[in-house]
């Protein structure tokens, strides 16, 4: 038995190439749900439940997924995601889902028309940050001198002040930073979508990361809102800030159901 | 951009898994599995990150081939 495993929907007519992957669209009332039949055997319930714990897997079908919704979005004007391993078991179910759903999608596609998503994800080496306030920052200058002049006793409670107030200066450096990157951004996007931060086990570096967006560019302002990343980049590199970009992406972040929580720009 | 359909081989895989397993339309189809413990598979993504370098190690180390009849 087979499911029916839906990438994503879009309004025009998918230009697929890819046949030889079963990869075919339905038609319902203008929309197109570009789908593969899967067998059973791989993504029934109880089987993904295995396969999302299985890494070698995950990472197979998460750039097959998105090397497929990216072949889609080459010929579209505008492609509404969906997230990975989104099965129904049959045609009708799914041209169901498209009936129900038939006005948010329309909606979502006009949205996202001529727009891009764009990532920037922020990274701090806090070390690196941490010495550099050790040895400018005037306020912790003069703690350590106190720490030198003073006696044991008062040097123990100086040096839990100094820490907390590194601490302290850290933090707010790094919010300083994150808001300055949004601001500089945000003025060439239409929206901003701000995401957990992931922990080091993911992203497998060194520094820590501090912050995760998502934008959405107007297609003729990408240019522009790269060249804001790049300078931001370089501006910011030799205080032990990183900041990378990827895209354009899919609108994952910008699909009707996220709209609780994206900031918009005029 | 013509270079966006072969894009994605160059991509890492978290930065396809940070939208592919959470994001995206969330509807609820006939199948459903529960990804809200993504933490666990960023979890998982370490092993998968340390088991590619192991191989890569292996790969690369000059290692006397054991089948072979000349080391026995």
């Amino acid at each position: 038995m087979n499911l029916i495993y839906l990438y994503c929907v879009t309004d025009k007519i998918p230009q697929l190439k890819e046949e030889r992957d079963r990869i075919y669209f339905l038609r319902h009332k203008g929309l197109y749900a570009i789908v593969r039949k899967v067998p059973e055997d791989e993504f029934s319930e109880e089987k993904l439940q295995k396969n999302f714990n299985n890494m070698e897997w995950l990472k197979i079908k998460a750039y097959i997924h998105e090397k497929i919704i990216e072949g889609v979005m080459k010929d579209s004007s505008s492609v509404v995601p969906f997230r990975l391993a989104t099965l129904f078991k049959n045609e009708k179910s799914l041209t169901e889902m498209l009936e129900k759903h038939s006005e948010e999608l329309r909606r979502n596609l006009k949205d996202l028309e001529e727009m891009e998503e764009w990532g920037v994800k922020g990274y701090c080496d806090i070390e690196r940050l941490k010495y550099l306030f050790e040895i400018e920052d005037m306020e912790i200058l003069e703690t350590d001198k106190k720490i030198n002049s003073s006696s044991a006793g008062k040097a123990f409670f100086l040096r839990k002040k100094r820490e907390e107030l590194l601490n302290e200066v850290i933090n707010k450096k790094i919010n300083e930073v994150s808001q300055e990157c949004l601001d500089r951004l945000g003025q060439h996007c239409l929206r901003i979508r701000l995401n957990r931060l992931l922990p080091e086990e993911a992203t497998g570096r060194k520094d820590e990361m501090i912050l995760n967006s998502a934008f959405l560019v107007k297609k003729n302002k990408v240019k522009t809102f790269i060249k804001v990343v790049e300078t931001f980049k370089t501006q910011s590199g030799n205080r032990g800030f990183c900041f990378e970009y990827t895209g354009p992406w899919p609108p994952y972040n910008f699909c009707w159901q996220n709209d609780k929580s994206q900031t918009d720009h005029g | 951009m013509d270079n966006v359909y072969t894009r994605s081989k160059d991509i890492a895989l978290i930065e396809i898994l940070d939208r592919v397993l959470d994001k995206g339309v969330v509807i609820s189809g006939d199948i459903v599995i529960s990804v809200a413990d993504v933490d666990l598979i960023y979890v998982g993504l370490k092993v998968l990150l340390s088991s590619v370098e192991t191989m890569n190690r292996l790969k690369w180390a000059e290692v006397p081939c054991p089948e072979s009849p000349g080391n026995l």
